[in-house]
């Protein structure tokens, strides 16, 4: 089912989110100049741009850990109840000190009980098809495996909105693909908004029903993306999407200043 | 129950270690007390040679008779009860200051702007050199021992625990912020953890400092403990009994050092430099 059908029957339960006007600077430097961007709810949306761009900044300011911005931020669960907004970083920081379901349970907030976070902890790790490691100590795992585990403890708390920071970024391309296909998949089955930065591009396309192009704080580009999940890399409709991106995310760079070195 | 309580019964159920086991069984089997077996037997044969005279280095069998004699009257048990009592006093006042004060100066700055320059300052006095002093002010009671000790474990464990809170992971802090934690269970779940291996390396530190400002404050200044004892077989030439204390000193440091190392391994068995069989 598509995200505008689910929208139709109201199935969709993810958080709406409106920025209007956000602008954000660090001392002298401007970061974001006038973001105006509007999400509907369960829309899978990526954000991608050169570094420095200041899409990372603007990840940061949905997912409410920078408060220091101007402008209009509104993020609404569609069913009136307090929205629960989750982020998943590049790195997968979890606890060392806690077994992985202990990590997993901890993605529920200080107020859950033990028994009771264990029970969905368990369910979560399952979703990420890590249900027999729950016992183990985080640092046995490898890269793939730990970014599984901060996917299960975002997912654990039914977020309405997930904000992921280039989370696959560190990845080996194969875990890369495997992780995106389960990302894909939770999404779909939960139904909650996705905001994704990223630098790669075919991971845009491949997850994203639009794509925004940041470019010196200003949104560059708006393309919503048209292809039937679960999408194919090789097809000639998406490998000439994914060079029309990239033309543009290279005048982008064109314009920014080059190094000296 | 307290997560790090928690870790140690899960760990201690499932390895099946007791306490006593891991203090006194060395990971790497009888090897560490190779070197010290030959001496002791290096020792006792040029002992039994006459190539030692007793008033120098008595045999290790007359310190071992010195050792049953003492024991039968008593006086060794009642001597070393009281040192333990003071070490441990001392420890655990100036360890609760010292943990307190570390966490206050590592979770607010205000608090560290306040005092940490003043502690630094104190800290570069050798406490020992506060013992004419402090046998002015105390005389040679317990408030005397009891003070220099004291004084002597602060440091190590305020610097370590400041230093361990104030390098956990900050990543891990926002993270933890991101999902709701703050103050106490923040506190309790993030940063105690993150700190604790660096507060243990304090807790070590402390131990060695306890025993040895204990017995320089014994030797000099009471009129009971090991030191005591020590000092008074001095004045009778019993050089068996000063070396039986010297080496109740020796044991005595090996078994605190060794209960850290335990605590170590069970509270910090998630970490891989600590878990069984790593090397350290």
């Amino acid at each position: 089912m598509s995200v505008a059908a689910r929208q139709q029957d109201g199935t969709a339960h993810g958080a709406s989110v409106t920025l209007h006007g956000i602008t954000r600077s660090f001392g002298e430097t401007s970061v974001l100049e006038g973001v105006d961007l509007e999400i509907k709810p369960g829309e899978f949306v990526a954000i991608i741009g050169q570094s420095g761009s200041g899409k990372s900044t603007l990840l940061r300011i949905i997912a409410g850990l920078d408060n220091a911005y101007k402008g209009q931020l509104a993020i609404d669960a569609s069913k009136g109840h307090k929205t629960v907004a989750r982020i998943m970083y590049q790195e997968p920081r979890l606890l060392p000190w806690a077994s992985v379901i202990e990590n997993v349970a901890f993605g529920l907030g200080p107020q859950a009980t033990r028994h009771q976070a264990f029970a969905h902890a368990r369910s979560a790790l399952e979703a990420v098809g890590l249900g027999d490691r729950g016992g183990e100590w985080p640092d046995v795992l490898s890269g793939g495996q730990k970014q599984r585990v901060a996917l299960a403890r975002a997912l654990v708390s039914k977020p309405d909105l997930l904000v992921l920071d280039e989370p696959l970024g560190a990845l080996d391309a194969l875990t890369r693909i495997g992780m995106q296909s389960l990302l894909e998949r939770v999404w779909f089955e939960q139904g909650f908004t996705a905001i994704l930065v990223t630098h790669d591009v075919t991971e845009a396309l491949t997850l994203a029903d639009r794509v925004v192009l940041i470019e010196n704080g200003r949104i560059a580009l708006d393309l919503p993306i048209p292809f039937a999940r679960p999408r194919r890399r090789g097809s000639v409709q998406f490998g000439e999407l994914e060079e029309h991106l990239l033309t543009a995310l290279l005048k982008s760079k064109s314009q920014t200043e080059e190094y000296v070195i | 129950m307290s997560e790090l309580a928690l870790l140690a019964t899960r760990h201690s159920h499932r390895k099946r270690d007791t306490f006593v086991s891991l203090l006194l069984v060395s990971p790497n089997g009888f090897v560490p007390w190779l070197l010290p077996l030959t001496v002791l037997v290096l020792w006792q044969a040029s002992a039994s040679y006459g190539a030692l005279p007793p008033s120098i280095l008595p045999a290790p069998s007359d310190v071992a008779k010195a050792a049953w004699r003492l024991t039968i009257s008593g006086e060794l048990l009642i001597n070393a009860a009281i040192s333990f009592k003071r070490a441990f006093s001392g420890l655990i006042v100036g360890g609760t200051l010292a943990f307190a004060l570390g966490l206050s100066n590592g979770l607010s700055r205000l608090s560290e702007r306040s005092t940490d320059t003043t502690i630094q300052m104190v800290r570069n006095i050798p406490n020992l050199a506060l013992i004419p002093l402090v046998i002015v002010w105390f005389g040679i009671g317990e408030e005397a021992k009891l003070f220099l000790v004291s004084f002597g474990v602060f440091f190590p464990i305020y610097i370590n625990t400041f230093h361990g809170i104030r390098t956990v992971d900050p990543q891990l802090v926002e993270m933890a912020r991101s999902y709701g934690f703050k103050g106490f269970e923040l506190f309790r779940r993030v940063i105690l953890p993150g700190a604790l291996p660096s507060i243990l390396v304090g807790l070590r530190y402390a131990l060695g400092i306890m025993w040895l400002t204990l017995i320089v404050a014994e030797t000099i200044a009471a009129q009971s403990g090991l030191g005591y004892m020590a000092m008074s077989a001095r004045e009778f030439m019993q050089t068996d009994v000063v070396v039986l204390a010297i080496l109740i000193y020796a044991l005595l440091g090996k078994v605190a050092d060794g209960s850290v190392r335990v605590i170590e391994r069970l509270s910090l068995s998630w970490h891989p430099a600590y878990r069984k069989g790593a090397r350290l």
